[in-house]
């Protein structure tokens, strides 16, 4: 297992420009630990997890100690320990999005994707999993692709193409959600910098809820 | 000092206590599990929880508010309070369970919490018997359980390190282990994993727990959590002998307590002593019983000849009458305790031989900070206080390669084990040896060999490196009958609360050994001196009236804690 | 009962003003922004205490679902010392189930937030300020970092803001997924670097902050209404809404409607003003079965317990609920209250941070036993058992995350108790178990 996973010596290293970016955030808090999440972040997006040799490598970069490190890495969900796909769908399935067809989705995308959650597919390409509430009630339901870009207002139209997007490498624009209120008086949707817009609308009556 | 008021009684305490810490000072009993003298308390056990209230103040003349009563109105605080994190304050009135239904719910709630993914490992795990999850749930918990679903799987049986086991599922993630770590010995190698129900401490990968502190994680662990390596499986609690008394592989004097079932030391942990140790052991101190154990004589040997100890004692006495003194050489041991040391000097000056010197046992770079030294002796200070000279080596090797030596005198010590001679440069010497192990080096060449004593089989003294001179008390049994060894020997639990006639009693693994100040004075005796004591008692109780080095060093002094002795400059030894 | 909002018909947004493009800092300043700033920091008008009296006078509440009153909890940070460090943090965590109004406010008009920011600074005399923002947010993480550092581009924060000697210092965190680091002392914590359970309180943010130094810690849509009641005056502030807790509030309105989003509007709104007028009624003509007001950790209301209830702290608690964060889910008649509660307490047990007894057994004692009912295979005497287990968590942890887990627990199960039953098989075994605890 370790081979499949595991980062080679060579590339276990941060850039001199990742160095000074880790300086620069360990200089905004009054001791360093303050920089570690940031560190975390920046290393996860780097080698796309966090696997021990990584941790071990923020702490020394940050000068702390590596149990340190590693107990905060593992206490919250968005850092991964193991080896995801290369896009992470967290769907979420709490409060609203459960009760207007958050599990609908979720279950339509594992039928389509012929993995559960938590699982990841052969091909490496996609892991599916179950989020909690991810601040987008309104549009629900709804995904974020990877910690990144929220899918709002799904559909199995839109799971389909956005699937067949990501598969092309194409990562979802960010969407911007009207305010029903920028309805009424402006017509739509307030920014001029966004490409996609959406607006909140009736929500999906759920096949099921869990 | 300020007064408080606990379960309807007042009391005086100090300003600035924890309550938690001053009702177990008064001996009233507040369950807890996280909490820990030494550390930080962040009360996430939530089981010491009391109801806590202060007098009303009347705003404006910033006086107690008096009720109907004639005593102050008390406002209790709308949440039970965790008595480990509230510094006590002059006014405050508390309720324990004594007193108090609702604190008496929330303690059997808080169990019924820990109990429920806690797994039913009683009957294999270490800690029963002295498992404070144990003995609370017995005094405040609920009955049985209402849990009906399986329960939360962690790793079980981990290995941490080369001497600390973990079992996850047992861990009821009070977090003294990883504040021991954070806060005490400060290696940080343990942390918490995982968020919730699946938290556990570990390691991080890849590292491993072996810190030289890491045992103490052991005796921290209110539950079978954190076990030892060395000690799992070997006895229960309640089989073994417990005696407070000292640990002997460096100068520090640890306290510890030795457990012994059979007549085999089988276990060490820490005894708190905040003048030398705290409440902390280093590792090296745990693990270091097995020569108490192994490799003990059978018996006085005359010649490699078994022999009695009369015969012994005689053929001894014949060899030291035989010579003249400046034809004698002494060696005392730092390994020995000050009684030892003091009557074999009393025997040297009795038979006209200069005083005896001790074998120093340095291991430079050893010793840290905290609990281990470079002296790997625990009683160096005492030969040193007792005038005793370091051996030099080469001046050794001299005296007794020239033929300027017929008979030499080794008390507890090796001096062909510590490799200051070659048995061939003992041909010519008469050797009489007091010796722990059969295997000691020295034996082949002992003209009378007298097994001694180790510190688990006697009563005497130890001073420490920083002069604090403490006492030994007996946890191992000897042969034969000696009163004062039987008067002090550790009890386990049945024979501590049982009748005094029908204590455990086993033949096995009893050493034919006796203490130095057993030997010495029969051996004095066989020459004509009479050194008759009353114990090792009246002997400190002499040396502290004799040598101002030891002022104060009474066996009622010195108490469970040991005393601190003045400090001695090279000048006055 | 009546409506507390006045004419809210008529209301004009000022947190989220129907301004094109007010995220940006040049449209913001056109729109009059920044300018109170510049009141408060370059005129004689304004001094630190001056501007935390305004903000007393405006009886402004905290918006982040406690709602203590802001300008009291500025008072308590100590007396300045030049040699102890003090802090602000804006809590940005934002993930109570239900609650997605400060988003709104970091994508549509985060100058206004960076400005409440430097005037809560100025007000407490404070240098650097964390904006603790949850890790799922990257994308308006990334839209702040950019108009922040155009803020400070246009000097308007950072060293000697607008040349009136007042330096702070905008800092964002990013969060990583965790619910509990919405709760203050586990963003302490968190921000501290360090696994981010609560402290217990004393000593409280204000004594022993972040690093052991005086911190505040509030709000985004609190710190977000700073800049207008300097503006439009404490007086202002208070005219508007709910007399007892007055002001605009961001009313998040999710689930079973026509028109579900976020929604400025005076407190004290009649919630049948919002459900069928402001949110558009009822989709596909179903009646309303339930509604939780102000995100999950609140209690449940039942159709036949809204009428005349008003969205205010007061309104809200005499209906036997609470504000929170005004994060409003609305329930239709065909909404299964058991397979509902389940996955919340799925959500409290992911999310509890397993520090303390309580609440790191009981949740997922809490959410097995819910589970076991919606699964069919409970009974009615699981159903007092979990009374029982909520009325041994609350009160005895922490934090209130237990009580936050407990409540929804408890009045759901009380306030559709039949729905609860129907699941149930019937037990012969009394409640309490076999071995029964006296």
């Amino acid at each position: 297992m370790a081979d499949l996973t595991s980062i080679p010596a060579d590339q276990l290293v941060f850039t001199d420009d990742e160095k000074k970016q880790i300086q620069t955030w360990i200089g905004r808090y009054p001791t360093a630990d303050g920089a570690v999440m940031r560190a975390l972040w920046m290393a996860q997006e780097k080698f796309s997890f966090l696997p021990p040799e990584v941790i071990q490598l923020v702490a020394d970069a940050v000068g702390i100690p590596y149990a340190k490190a590693y107990g905060v890495a593992t206490f919250y969900t968005q850092y991964f320990k193991e080896k995801k796909g290369a896009y992470v769908l967290d769907v979420c399935t709490c409060f609203s999005c459960q009760l207007c067809g958050g599990y609908d989705m979720m279950h339509y995308l594992e039928k389509k994707l012929g993995v559960h959650k938590g699982e990841t597919t052969e091909d490496g390409l996609f892991t599916i999993q179950e989020a909690e509430c991810l601040g987008a009630c309104g549009s629900a339901p709804m995904l974020q692709v990877t910690n990144g870009p929220y899918v709002h207002n799904l559909t199995e139209e839109k799971i389909d193409a956005m699937v067949d997007a990501l598969r092309e490498g194409k990562m979802p624009a960010f969407t911007s959600v009207t305010l029903p209120q920028d309805e009424d008086d402006m017509g739509g949707n307030r920014r001029s910098d966004v490409s996609v817009v959406e607006a909140y609308s009736v929500r999906p009556v759920s096949e099921t809820i869990k | 000092m300020p007064k408080i008021i606990i379960d309807n009684e007042t009391l005086e305490v100090e300003d600035g206590a924890r309550l938690l810490q001053t009702c177990l000072d008064e001996h009233l009993d507040v369950p807890h599990f996280c909490y820990h003298p030494a550390m930080s308390a962040p009360a996430n056990c939530r089981q010491c929880l009391v109801e806590v209230g202060m007098p009303q103040m009347d705003r404006e003349t910033r006086q107690p508010v008096i009720g109907e009563d004639g005593n102050p109105v008390i406002q209790f605080m709308p949440k039970l309070q965790t008595s480990c994190s509230m510094n006590i304050a002059d006014g405050m009135v508390v309720k324990t369970h004594r007193t108090s239904e609702l604190v008496k719910r929330a303690q059997k709630d808080n169990l019924e919490f820990l109990l429920i993914n806690h797994p039913l490992d009683c009957p294999i795990c270490d800690q029963a018997g002295h498992c404070p999850l144990q003995n609370q749930t017995y005094k405040y918990g609920p009955e049985g359980s209402r849990f009906e679903f399986r329960k939360v799987s962690k790793p079980k049986h981990v290995e941490l390190g080369p001497r600390v086991v973990l079992d996850g599922e047992r861990c009821i993630n009070c977090t003294r282990c990883t504040r021991f770590t954070q806060e005490v010995s400060e290696s940080h190698q343990l942390t918490i994993i995982e968020r919730g129900v699946h938290n556990y401490p570990m390691t991080p990968p890849g590292v491993e727990f072996d810190e030289p502190y890491s045992m103490n994680v052991i005796d921290l662990c209110p539950v079978g959590a954190l076990t030892s390596k060395d000690h799992r499986f070997k006895a229960r609690i309640w089989e073994m002998s417990q005696t407070p008394s000292l640990t002997t592989t460096n100068a520090k004097g640890s306290n510890c307590t030795y457990y012994v079932k059979d007549n085999l030391v089988l276990n060490v942990t820490a005894r708190t002593n905040m003048d030398v140790n705290e409440y902390w052991l280093a590792d090296e101190d745990r693990l270091d019983y097995q020569k108490f154990n192994n490799d003990r004589p059978s018996g006085p040997s005359i010649g490699g000849q078994a022999s009695t100890w009369d015969d012994a004692y005689a053929e001894a006495a014949n060899l030291l009458r035989s010579v003249d003194g400046d034809r004698m050489l002494f060696i005392g041991s730092a390994h020995a305790t000050t009684e030892d040391n003091y009557l074999l000097a009393k025997l040297a000056d009795a038979v006209g031989a200069a005083r005896p010197q001790y074998i120093p046992h340095v291991e430079p770079g050893h010793g840290d900070n905290w609990l281990r030294t470079d002296d790997r002796t625990p009683n160096a200070q005492g030969c040193e206080r007792l005038g005793f000279a370091q051996v030099d080596a080469q001046t050794l090797k001299a005296r007794v390669t020239s033929g300027d030596v017929s008979v030499l005198y080794v008390m507890e010590e090796d001096v062909v084990g510590s490799g200051l001679l070659e048995a061939a440069d003992l041909a010519g010497v008469q050797v009489i040896l007091h010796h722990y192990h059969s295997t000691n080096q020295t034996l082949p060449a002992a003209a009378v060999a007298l097994p001694a004593a180790m510190a688990v089989e006697t009563v005497g003294t130890f001073v420490n490196c920083d002069g604090h001179a403490q006492r030994l008390r007996p946890a191992k049994a000897i042969k034969g009958v000696n009163r004062t060894l039987a008067m002090e020997l550790g009890k386990s639990r049945a024979d501590k609360h049982g009748t005094p006639f029908d204590r455990w009693y086993n033949e096995d693994n009893l050493v034919d050994c006796e203490p130095g100040w057993v030997s010495i004075p029969a051996l004095a005796a066989a020459l004509g001196h009479d050194f008759s004591y009353k114990g090792p008692r009246a002997i400190m109780a002499e040396l502290s009236n004799a040598n101002p080095a030891f002022s104060g060093a009474t066996y009622e002094a010195m108490g469970d804690n040991g005393v601190r002795l003045t400090e001695v400059g090279a000048a006055a030894l | 009962m009546a409506s507390k909002a006045g004419d809210w018909r008529s209301y004009q947004r000022v947190i989220l003003p129907p301004v094109k493009d007010l995220h940006q800092v040049d449209v913001y300043e056109q729109h009059g922004g920044y300018k109170a700033l510049r009141d408060v920091l370059t005129t004689d008008a304004w001094d630190p205490a001056s501007v935390t009296n305004e903000v007393k006078k405006s009886s402004l509440r905290g918006r982040g679902g406690a709602g203590f009153p802001t300008g009291l909890k500025w008072t308590f940070m100590p007396p300045v010392n030049p040699d102890i460090p003090r802090f602000l943090c804006c809590n940005a965590d934002e993930s109570e189930p239900g609650t997605f109004k400060d988003r709104q406010i970091m994508e549509y008009n985060p100058h206004l937030l960076f400005e409440g920011m430097v005037m809560a600074g100025y007000a407490m005399t404070i240098k650097t300020a964390y904006l603790y923002v949850r890790g799922e947010y990257a994308d308006w993480i990334t839209l702040m970092e950019r108009e922040l550092e155009k803020a400070y581009a246009k000097g308007y924060v950072g060293e000697n803001i607008m040349g009136s000697g007042f330096s702070m210092d905008i800092v964002i965190h990013k969060g990583a997924g965790a619910y509990i680091c919405g709760e203050e002392s586990s963003l302490m914590n968190s921000l501290e670097g360090k696994r981010a359970y609560p402290r217990i309180k004393p000593p409280f943010p204000a004594q022993k902050g972040i690093w052991g130094y005086p911190t505040t810690i509030n709000n985004v849509e609190t710190l977000a209404c700073v800049p207008l009641i300097i503006q439009k005056g404490g007086d202002w502030y208070a005219s508007i809404g709910a007399q007892t807790a007055p002001g605009p509030l961001l009313y998040g309105i999710s689930g079973h409607v026509n028109r579900p989003g976020v929604y400025e509007y005076p407190t004290g709104m009649l919630v049948t003003d919002l459900i069928n007028d402001v949110a558009g009624g009822m989709r596909g003509g179903k009646k309303l079965k339930a509604l939780v007001p102000g995100g999950s950790s609140t209690p449940v209301l039942r159709a036949d317990m809204i009428d005349g209830v008003t969205m205010d702290p007061d309104g809200l608690r005499e209906a036997g609920s609470m504000l929170g964060t005004a994060g409003m889910l609305i329930m239709d008649e065909d909404t299964d209250m058991v397979s509902f509660l389940r996955r919340i307490t799925h959500f409290y047990h992911h999310e509890s941070c397993g520090q303390c007894t309580p609440c790191r057994e009981g949740t997922g004692w809490l959410e097995k036993l819910v589970t076991r009912i919606d699964e069919g295979e409970g009974n009615l005497r699981d159903l007092d058992l979990l009374i029982e287990l909520c009325s041994q968590m609350e009160g005895r942890t922490v934090c209130a995350l237990a009580d936050a887990a407990a409540w929804p627990v408890r009045h759901t199960i009380t306030r559709f108790r039949e729905e609860f039953e129907a699941k149930c098989r019937p037990s012969l075994v009394p409640a309490g178990g076999v071995l029964a605890n006296a």
